[in-house]
Order: structure tokens, then sequence, then C-alpha cells
């Protein structure tokens, strides 16, 4: 039905837009291979004219490096992947006893969970702030796992997932003499596996990319995360070495790059979801 | 209702054992309604605890630290009932100033950013789906990646592209023998930088949002109006896009939200300058609280704006309603 030349025409507009979304991340991984100088000395050359490996040791394990950037990965990583085990547990738990069990009170919480999504965040920022202060918790990984947890998005999805489940399945378990607990992690859980997959991913993207309340709720260098740290390195000691502070970038971008591969359909899935009104 | 079965049972005593053992059975299966209750809330409790514990209180805190004079490190902290709320809106007062120069960038960026995140992200969606199918995916992707990476390696990135001595862009533009542009130190060089990176690292989740309206556009529509001889423009005005309008407004909703909620972009790139031009509201609200260790008012604020998120998202949401009354 298109015509040749159309055809052509599209694929290489497509093409051309997906250069500006590739090329500065290509450009990125490219001057993490270069030496300072050619680093800053900027120019159009794309590739490294000596390929350097130099910025990864040093940023990983030099010797001058006051800041441990491997614990800084190590805390993205835990606390993206215990932020969304917790919240893939208590939302799917939850999202399951609103959609089917009886609950008391079930269509007043969910209406309450679900009001919520439309608070925005700024309002609890600052309270959440002193409430860990209060509790001694700032600077831990609670303080950079738990807040994240009260989020009513995984409730509200799941909610959708669990209306729409058969019935009979269930019905079936409990005239076996299955208990509630049963029925959930035996019937439910295995068939909710790919939405809950969604909100896992989900999750710790949000968790492991965010920025501001990290950055606020933690303090020394130990406990930073690898997004607040890049930060802070950016304005403190990398800031005349571009060549170091790409490879730290790079160092940053690359498990998040893996697993975003990996999970796009999930993910994408999840976004139509969220869209749907 | 259950209690009175049980005081018809004291009163019907008579009535005989036949009686009472119905009764009893009623007890017995009004206390196992009461423990499947318990055992099913049991299934909520850990998020409802988590809810309350990190929403809730918080959500109340908030409020009652916005009517105190609350100083992040001193112990005193007095009621100061509305005080708090009087300073935003009082012309002489420093906090004045903070707050509506934040908003008026806020407004800015707003302005700027929404409308490019709707338009290039249905442009997008248009483009890919114009696509051969079998490649789709792979365009989809290719546009999708920068939504995975964290604001602090995209500021970095563009700050890096942008800078004026020895950016990419301005040297590419010298090769071309053009000035270098001194793009996050002037304006309107700021905004632009800002603005660009922005739609460059979100636009994937608003292309992808269209790409599905799009697709749950019933093909027979197209094809009816093929028959009666619509050309692609007028196909996409009069069905694609009132097709696609609820999801539209979500777009322009969810964008609205997030483009107010502009952080890090600002404070990584431009630092809040040249100047105050790019100091976001986001920015002037923590300085408050963490440099002027005055969250008090740094609360009072944050309601206020979250207050005009609120006002704004309804807005949006009405005039789309009238607007599809209007069509109809």
């Amino acid at each position: 039905m298109i015509s040749r030349s159309k055809k052509i025409f599209l694929i290489s507009l497509a093409s051309v837009i997906a250069l500006l979304f590739i090329l500065p991340l290509a450009w990125m991984v490219a001057t993490s291979f270069k030496n300072d100088f050619e680093a800053i000395a900027g120019g159009l050359n794309f590739l490294p004219k000596d390929f350097i490996i130099d910025n990864y040791v040093y940023t990983l394990l030099g010797d001058g490096l006051s800041v441990p950037v491997l614990k800084w990965m190590f805390n993205s990583i835990f606390v993206g992947v215990s932020g969304a085990l917790i919240i893939v547990f208590i939302d799917a738990l939850a999202a399951y006893a609103l959609a089917r069990l009886d609950v008391p009170f079930k269509k007043t919480l969910f209406a309450m969970f679900v009001s919520t999504l439309m608070i925005p965040w700024v309002i609890t920022f600052l309270p959440l702030y002193m409430e860990f202060s209060h509790l001694g918790l700032l600077d831990t990984y609670a303080a950079l796992i738990l807040p994240y947890s009260a989020n009513a998005f995984g409730v509200f999805l799941l909610f959708q997932f669990f209306k729409g489940f058969p019935k009979e399945l269930e019905e079936a378990a409990y005239l076996d003499g299955a208990n509630k607990w049963q029925i959930f992690t035996k019937v439910v859980l295995p068939s909710a596996r790919p939405i809950m997959w969604t909100l896992a991913i989900f999750s710790f993207m949000t968790i492991y990319n965010d920025f501001l309340w990290p950055l606020v709720a933690t303090s020394s260098p130990e406990m930073r995360t690898i997004t607040t740290g890049i930060a802070i390195m950016q304005q403190g000691s990398f800031v005349s070495s571009y060549g170091k502070l790409m490879a730290l970038t790079t160092i940053a971008t690359v498990p998040i790059l893996i697993l975003f591969l990996i999970g796009q359909k999930h993910l994408i899935k999840g976004i139509t979801q969220s869209g749907i009104k | 209702m259950k209690f009175n079965q049980q005081s018809e049972q004291n009163t019907e005593e008579v009535n005989g054992k036949k009686e009472l053992n119905a009764s009893a059975e009623k007890k017995t299966k009004w206390s196992r309604k009461r423990k499947s209750q318990l055992t099913s809330s049991l299934f909520v409790l850990p998020y409802l605890v988590m809810f309350t514990a990190f929403l809730l209180i918080p959500l109340i805190y908030g409020v009652y630290i916005s009517f105190h004079k609350y100083g992040l490190l001193s112990k005193d902290r007095p009621f100061v009932g509305l005080d708090n709320y009087k300073k935003i809106f009082d012309p002489n007062s420093y906090v004045n100033e903070i707050f509506f120069t934040g908003l008026w960038n806020t407004f800015q960026f707003v302005i700027y950013s929404v409308p490019l995140l709707v338009f290039i992200g249905l442009g997008l969606a248009l483009l890919v789906n114009s696509l051969p199918s079998k490649i789709r995916g792979l365009f989809r992707t290719f546009y999708f990646i920068p939504y995975a990476i964290s604001v602090s390696v995209i500021s970095i990135l563009w700050l890096w592209i942008l800078d004026t001595n020895s950016g990419l862009l301005n040297n590419f533009l010298m090769k071309l023998g053009f000035d270098p542009i001194p793009w996050l130190t002037s304006q309107p060089g700021a905004w632009i930088s800002i603005v660009a990176a922005t739609v460059w690292w979100t636009i994937g989740f608003n292309m992808i949002i269209f790409i599905n309206a799009l697709n749950e556009v019933p093909e027979s529509l197209y094809e009816a109006a093929s028959i009666d001889g619509a050309g692609a423009w007028s196909k996409f005005v009069n069905i694609t896009l009132p097709s696609i309008r609820p999801i539209m407004l979500f777009v322009v909703i969810t964008s609205t939200i997030a483009s107010f909620n502009v952080y890090g972009q600002p404070y990584l790139m431009t630092g809040g300058g040249p100047g105050d031009s790019t100091n976001v509201l986001l920015m002037g609200i923590v300085e408050q609280a963490f440099e002027e260790r005055q969250l008090g008012s740094a609360s009072a604020m944050a309601i206020i704006m979250a207050l005009i998120m609120i006002i704004v998202s309804i807005v949006q949401f009405k005039i789309s309603k009238a607007g599809q009354k209007g069509d109809q």
C-alpha cells in the first residue's frame, strides 16, 4: 500500500532520529576509553586514538580516589533489588485481598490508596526526611528503601490483574480444602508472574535512578547511591576529567541498560497498562 | 444483625434443642466469617503499614510542620499558625521572592516542555507505526533507551555535549564556521538545553503510550473513511485524534506533573543560572529546607506547589472534557 520511495524515506527519517538517541550514549562510552587530553580536546573524533582502560581502573580501584564507586554500585543494586522485592510482595498481597477476599471496608481502603496517586510527592518529601531524622534512620539502607514501598501504583496495577483473574481456579482449590494463603501462593501467584515482573522492573528502575530523595536522605560517602555519587563527583574531583567522568557514567548505566533491554517487554506492558484510563 | 440472632437464642430457649443447634451453627458460621475477614485483612496489613508510615503520616506531618516555625536543627519549634503561608504572599518577604521566582521558572519549563513532550511523542509514535512491522520494535527500543538512564547521567552527558569550549555541538558549529554558543550560561540557551535534554530523556515513555493508543483505534473506521475517499490528513484529524483523546489527556497531565517536579536537570546542568533564570521551585524549596534550615516555610511552599499542581491537572481535565462536549 505504501509506495517504495515513501517507505525508504520513512526508514531513513527513523534512522536519523535513532542516531540522535543513540549517538550521545555511544559517545559517552567511546570517551570513557580516551585519555584526558583527547577527551577534553573534544573535536569530532568519535573513536579514541589511544584506546585506554585507565579511566575504569582508576574509577573503580584508584588509590588516590577518596570515594568508593564499587560501594555505590552495590548500594544502588542492593537498594533497588530489596525495594522491588518488598514492593512486589506487599502490593501483590494487598491487591489480591482487595480484589478477591472478604476484607472489611475494602472499597474504602482501595479508594484511599488510589487517591494518593494524585497527591504530588513534593508534599511528603520534607516530612519524610524529618520522620527518618526522628527515627535516627537517615543515612541508612532503611531510608533508601522504605519510602518507595508506600507508592500505590503497584497495588493499582496488580488489582486490575487480579480482578480479571478467572475465579474457577480458586474455587476448585477451595473445594480441595486449600486455605487462602495456599491458594494465593500456589494458584494465583504463578499466573501473576509476568505482571509481577513488570512491577519489579519498574520499581527497580525507579529506585536505582532516583535522585533527589537519596541525595537528601544520605550524607556519608559510603551510603551514596551511584546516581547521587555521580552528581557529587561531577561537581567535585572529576570536574575536569571527562574521561573519568564518562567511565563513571558508563559504569552507572551498564547494569540498568542490560536490565532494561532484557525487561523491555514487561516495561512496555506496565506503561501501557498505566496509561489505560 | 448477627447479634440479634444471639439474643434470639436467649429468648427462644423453649423452642427445643433443634433450634439451639441451628443457632449454634449460625454462631460458628458467624465466627468463621469473622475469622475469614481477619485472615483476609492480614493480606492487606503489610502494605497498610508502609502506606501509613511513609505516606499518610508524612502527609499529616507536612501540614503540621507548615504551621510551625520549624528549624531543621533547633529544638524550639513554636506554632505560628498561617505565618509561613502569609510570608509567601507578602511582597516584602524574601520567601516571597524565592517562591515566585521559582514558580515562574517552573511554569516556563512546563510551558516549553509539555507541548514538545506531547507532540514529539505522538510524532514518534506515528513514525514508528508507519514503519514496516519487522523493524518497528527495533526503532521503538532506540527511542525508548534514554528513559532507562538516571537524570545525573543524562545531565552530565548533555552538559558535556553543550559545553561552550570543548562540547560536541559547538565543535560541530565551529567546523561549519559558526561562533560557539554559550548554551548553558546564557538565555535562551539554558532553557533550550534543559528542555532538549528532558525531551530526549523522557520522550520514549509518551511514545509507548501513544503507540498503544494508536493500535487500539479500530481498523474499520479507517477502512470506512477510505471508502469515503478521505486522505491521510483527514483520517488523522477526524479519526485518529478523536479516538486517542483520553490518552492524549493522560499524557498531557502526566507530562505536566513530571515537568512541575523538574529538579535534577537544572540543578546539575545550569545550577539554576544564568542569574536565577532556571532556579525552579523545587530547588527553592530544597534550599529553603536544607540551606536556610527553615522547614516550616519550605513545607508551606511545598503544599502550595502541590495545590497548584492539583489545580492545573483539574483544569486540564475540565478543558478536555469541555472540548469533547463541543465536538458532539
